[in-house]
């Protein structure tokens, strides 16, 4: 017999603002680990749930300047340090740092972009391969035209009874405790 | 999302600043420039002969003063037309409740013509722009029919590079292009602000006139093009005919756009805080605004350094001359200042988004970017004159006892920029102050980013 876990409740709404509603409802519950899916972006909805502003930018802005301290650092070590190179009779000290100035740029751009991507990836625990809400069969018109809410079992506050009621009186219907293979 | 503008919260008249509050500042701004012209068109016109000492006098000094208040004020409305007509082109939405605003400052520019005749002087010409004096030495002297074959068969260092460069720098096209500017651009601008005033007082409003601004502001981009590379070519590049650099307009123009939505912001801000504006501007309004001065913050680097790099990089002897004048001794400190203080600071500073939402914090940013650009046009006019910034006037005529330029400078500064105030604030009492019956005054309202 394969043991079960329990990911959670999943809620089903009717429409875009039904959802937006809803997740006002949660969020003033006091959830923390619970999402919203709907087939194309609703605006606001990120204020609706509730949802403080991500590190990215600061994980970005870290990459950045990694970038410009890793190109200076490539040029002046390589052309005035290691191998000072005179080229039309400029300077091969602190002043040739104009020179560096286009590799720093690009460094920058390449370190951030990296940063922006990869931290993009870790902060949303991708890749990954399956996830436990498509065990749900209701769960395969997210792409399409189904508008849902899952809070998961991992939420403190979540409990079987008090979350179904909540989802209830938020409006959701088709209401399916989803669960997962444990491994 | 809180709560929702709808067509009941816009007054159907719009909001007017109220009569007479900004009477006296209007009043004070006209009286100082009425009184700064005159003391200086006194300094530039009387005792001031044609061929007589080059920057020596203060005649002479205080031209280049004049040109440095000029730039830096034309800059500003510049920038007003520029984020006009690109709100235009663009057609967008969100910057309608601004646009009356860009529309006032971009009215400013033709009044600026007014500062600018005093370039037409020979007299005022001959401190300024040496060319001119060869042109003028040239013209009707000798067996030669006129200045460009003078200049042809010449044996002055450098008549070859003036001859050459004869189809765009002569005496004629210069004073067309001149006129051209300011009636060209002005009357563009004047046109798009008709446009819009008269959408407030239609009572069957539709887009008409929205299509209508629109397609014109596409070739009237191109107006604006032209005369914002070559105003700046003209008057400010000029001052070193022997110069090359197919960078500057662009350097001008990002400086331009920069402070022109700086200054809007700056107006938006104060008009806030007055109590005008409260319905049809958001913090998100404030945060676009913030996010294209930062935008033209980095441009603006990108640009000056670009045309440092390349110069530096080719080391071509005409080119070069202006860097190694503008970065050797005392000048140096200004560049350098430029390079911390209008890139480093504002890149650093505008780079979080909740700054730009700010108004505490905006209102000092926007202030500093206007200080800083000022150093950046000085460092354009100012070296071309002579003295340092910290060498007094050890010879010549003086004006104040310590002999200083900075008193010319700033004598200038404050006239234009009293000029420049009046128009600007008087233009913003004569309409309201958004086009309330614009067909997307709604989606602007309620704008969110």
């Amino acid at each position: 017999m394969t043991v079960k876990r329990v990911y959670g409740y999943l809620a089903e709404f009717e429409s875009a603002s039904a959802l937006y509603k809803a997740a006002e409802k949660v969020r003033d519950a006091g959830h923390k680990k619970w999402d919203c899916y709907s087939p194309y972006p609703i605006h606001g909805l990120d204020k609706a749930m509730g949802m403080k502003k991500s590190i990215l930018p600061y994980l970005v802005f870290f990459g950045g300047t990694l970038g410009i301290l890793t190109g200076f650092t490539l040029a002046y070590t390589t052309q005035v340090a290691i191998y000072p190179t005179v080229v039309q009779a400029k300077p091969a000290n602190i002043f040739t740092t104009a020179a560096f100035f286009p590799i720093m740029f690009e460094l920058t751009i390449l370190f951030s972009g990296f940063t922006t991507l990869f931290g993009l990836l870790a902060l949303m625990g991708l890749p990954r391969l399956n996830h436990p809400l498509f065990e749900s069969r209701q769960f395969q018109r997210a792409t399409d035209d189904g508008f849902f809410i899952a809070i998961e079992a991992r939420d403190a506050r979540f409990s079987t009874e008090e979350t179904k009621s909540l989802l209830e009186d938020a409006g959701g219907t088709n209401l399916e405790l989803v669960e997962e293979p444990a491994s | 999302m809180g709560h929702f503008i709808t067509s009941k919260d816009i007054p159907a008249d719009g909001e007017h600043i109220a009569k007479g509050k900004l009477a006296k500042p209007i009043m004070v701004c006209g009286i100082v420039a009425l009184v700064g012209i005159i003391v200086s068109i006194c300094l530039l016109l009387l005792n001031n002969p044609y061929k007589g000492e080059a920057a020596d006098t203060v005649a002479g000094r205080y031209a280049y003063s004049w040109l440095f208040a000029f730039a830096f004020f034309v800059s500003l409305t510049l920038g007003g037309c520029f984020w006009l007509l690109l709100h235009h082109v663009s057609n967008s939405g969100w910057g309608v409740s601004v646009r009356r605003l860009m529309e006032h400052l971009a009215c400013v520019f033709p009044w600026m013509g007014i500062i600018a005749i005093p370039f037409l002087f020979p007299s005022v010409q001959q401190h300024l722009f040496e060319w001119m004096n060869i042109h003028r030495g040239f013209d009707g002297v000798g067996m030669y029919g006129s200045a460009k074959d003078a200049l042809h068969h010449g044996h002055g260092q450098f008549d070859h590079l003036l001859y050459a460069k004869h189809f765009y720098m002569n005496l004629p096209f210069w004073l067309g292009r001149m006129v051209f500017y300011f009636v060209g651009l002005g009357g563009a601008m004047y046109y798009l602000r008709k446009l819009s005033v008269d959408q407030d007082n239609d009572p069957n409003p539709d887009s008409s006139r929205l299509k209508k601004a629109r397609r014109r502001s596409s070739w009237m981009l191109i107006i604006f093009a032209l005369t914002a590379t070559f105003l700046a070519f003209d008057l400010i590049k000029a001052l070193d005919y022997k110069w090359f650099s197919t960078m500057y307009g662009v350097a001008f123009f990002a400086g331009c756009v920069l402070n022109g939505m700086a200054l809007l912001i700056l107006t938006t801000i104060v008009l806030r805080r007055a109590g005008y504006m409260q319905q049809i501007m958001s913090p998100e309004h404030h945060h676009i605004m913030g996010k294209l001065t930062f935008a033209f913050v980095v441009f603006w680097a990108y640009v000056s350094f670009s045309q440092f790099f390349l110069i530096w990089y080719a080391n071509i002897t005409e080119e070069t001359s202006y860097f190694i004048l503008r970065n050797t001794g005392n000048w140096n400190i200004a560049s350098i200042a430029l390079v911390f203080g209008h890139f480093a600071l504002p890149f650093l500073f505008l780079i979080r988004s909740d700054v730009k939402k700010k108004p505490g914090l905006m209102i000092p940013i926007t202030i500093y970017l206007f200080i800083l650009h000022a150093l950046d046009h000085y460092i354009m006019v100012a070296p071309e004159r002579g003295p340092s910034l910290t060498i007094n006037g050890e010879h010549g005529a003086q004006l104040m006892p310590t002999g200083s330029v900075i008193w010319l400078d700033l004598l200038a500064f404050i006239t234009v920029g009293s000029f420049f105030a009046f128009f600007y604030l008087r233009s913003l009492t004569k309409t309201s102050l958004y086009p309330n019956r614009d067909p997307r005054i709604l989606e602007s309202a309620n704008l969110f980013n």
